[in-house]
C-alpha cells in the first residue's frame, strides 16, 4: 500500500466527490427526463466512489476500494432495472416526462 | 475563517451558475451562466492552489497539477450532464465524468478501480443508457432545438433545486475543510510484508505464497533458473491487494452481490416481457399525431 496522503490532500479529493454528488442531486431534482434523472443517480454514485477511494488511501486500508466494487454492482443492477422500467413506461405513454406519472392509479 | 468564507462564497456563485445553465422557459442566460461557473471554478482553484495547497504541499508537486486538471474536467462534464437538453449528449458527457474520475483514481494509486470504472461504467452501463435513449425517444428532432419535447426543454424548479443542492455542498465543504483529520492507526490494512512473507508474530503463513521453486520447475518442465523471480513485498499490485481484501474480509458481501445481480437479471427479463395493453394502437396514433404536428418539408409536400 502506498504511503498515506495528508489531511489537506484528502480534503481536496473529498471536495471533488462532494461537488459531483451535489450536481447529481441538483440534476435529479430539477430535470424532467427520466433517463437524465437516472444518469444523475449514477453521478451521485461517482461522487461517493471518489470519497471512498480517497478515504481508502488516507487510512491505508483497502476496504474502501473493495466497497467500490459493491457500489458498482448496485449501480449495474439499478441501471438494468431502472432502464427496463423506463422503457416499459415509455411504451405505455410514449413520453419520458417524470411529471406525466405524478398521478399514479392502480 | 478565510477558507470558510471562500467556501460559502463559491457555493453561492456555483448555485447561481447552475441555475442559469439549466434549460429554462423564462430566460436564456446560459452563456452568462457558463461564464459565472467557469469563473467560480477558476477562482476556487486559484484560492486553493495559492492558499491551503501551497502551504501544505507546494504547487510544484506534479500530482497536484493533475488533481486540478482531472477535477475541473469532472466538474465541467458533470455540469454539462445535468444541463444538456439532449439526453444523448448528457450520456456522452457522463462518459467524460467517468474518465476524469478514473484519472483521479490513478492519482490515488487505485489502478484497479480506475480501469474497472472505465470498463464497467464507460463500457457497459453507458452502452445500456445509449440503447434506452435510442429506444425511448421520438425520431427526427435531432437538428432543431425547438422540436425537442417539452420535458427536455424546460427543467422543473431549477432555482430551488440549485439552492438546496449548493446549501448541502456548503455544509459538506465546511466539514471537509475545517475539520483536521488524522489516519486511524487501527484501520491500517494488511501490509505487503504480511502478504508475501507471512506474519511471524501471529504465526500465519504468507497469503500470496508460492510453491517451492523446484516443485514449480518440475510442474512446468523448466529448469529452476528460468523461473521468474519470487514475488517481493514491494511488487504486490493494487489488484492483488483488493482481491485479498475482497475474499478474506468480505466473502459474504461478495455472495450477496452475486445474488443481487442474479435477482436484477431475472427482474429485468420479467420487466422486458411485460405486455402493455393497446400498445400497437397507441403507437399508430402517436406516430400519426407526431407526423401531424411536425412541420418538416417532407410532410409539407404531402
Amino acid at each position: 500500500m502506498p504511503e498515506s496522503i495528508d489531511s489537506m490532500t484528502l480534503a481536496h479529493f473529498l471536495m471533488t466527490g462532494a461537488i459531483l454528488f451535489v450536481l447529481g442531486v441538483v440534476g435529479f431534482i430539477s430535470r424532467r427526463n427520466l433517463i437524465i434523472m437516472f444518469l444523475c443517480t449514477e453521478m451521485m454514485f461517482q461522487g461517493i466512489v471518489v470519497s471512498l477511494v480517497a478515504f481508502s488511501r488516507f487510512h491505508s486500508n483497502d476496504t474502501g476500494q473493495t466497497f467500490v466494487i459493491f457500489v458498482l454492482t448496485i449501480a449495474a443492477a439499478e441501471a438494468a432495472l431502472a432502464l427496463g422500467l423506463i422503457v416499459l413506461l415509455f411504451r405505455r405513454q410514449r413520453t419520458l416526462d417524470a411529471t406525466a406519472w405524478s398521478q399514479l392509479s392502480g | 475563517m478565510q477558507i470558510a468564507l471562500a467556501i460559502y462564497f463559491t457555493s453561492a456563485l456555483g448555485a447561481i451558475a447552475v441555475w442559469l445553465l439549466m434549460p429554462s422557459a423564462i430566460m436564456n442566460l446560459r452563456k452568462l451562466g457558463g461564464l459565472v461557473g467557469l469563473a467560480t471554478l477558476g477562482g476556487l482553484w486559484l484560492f486553493l492552489a495559492l492558499g491551503p495547497t501551497w502551504q501544505h504541499l507546494g504547487i510544484g508537486q506534479g500530482p497536484f497539477v493533475y488533481y486540478y486538471l482531472f477535477s475541473s474536467l469532472a466538474i465541467i462534464a458533470a455540469v454539462r450532464v445535468i444541463c444538456n437538453e439532449k439526453p444523448i449528449y448528457s450520456a456522452l458527457w457522463f462518459v467524460m465524468v467517468v474518465l476524469a474520475t478514473a484519472g483521479l483514481f490513478l492519482l490515488l494509486s487505485a489502478e484497479f478501480m480506475a480501469f474497472a470504472m472505465v470498463i464497467i461504467y464507460g463500457g457497459a452501463i453507458l452502452v445500456t443508457y445509449m440503447f434506452v435513449i435510442m429506444l425511448a425517444s421520438h425520431a427526427g428532432y435531432a437538428e432543431n432545438p425547438s422540436e425537442l419535447p417539452m420535458y427536455d426543454r424546460f427543467s422543473r424548479e431549477p432555482f430551488w433545486a440549485s439552492l438546496a443542492g449548493f446549501l448541502l455542498l456548503a455544509t459538506l465543504l465546511g466539514v471537509i475543510f475545517i475539520e483536521d483529520r488524522t489516519p486511524n492507526p487501527d484501520a491500517v490494512g494488511i501490509s505487503n510484508q504480511q502478504i508475501i512473507l507471512g506474519d511471524p508474530a501471529t504465526g500465519t503463513g504468507p497469503i500470496l505464497g508460492r510453491r517451492p521453486a523446484t516443485n514449480l520447475a518440475h510442474a512446468i518442465g523448466a529448469s529452476a533458473t528460468t523461473l521468474p523471480p519470487a514475488a517481493k513485498p514491494e511488487s504486490v499490485t493494487n489488484a492483488e491487494r483488493i482481491g485479498i481484501d475482497l475474499f478474506l474480509s468480505h466473502p459474504l458481501g461478495l455472495e450477496l452481490a452475486g445474488v443481487i445481480l442474479l435477482v436484477s437479471l431475472v427482474g429485468a427479463v420479467v420487466i422486458a416481457k411485460t405486455r402493455v395493453p393497446n400498445e400497437d394502437t397507441q403507437t399508430e396514433s402517436a406516430a400519426s399525431a407526431s407526423e401531424h404536428v411536425r412541420s418538416d418539408p417532407a410532410g409539407a409536400e404531402n
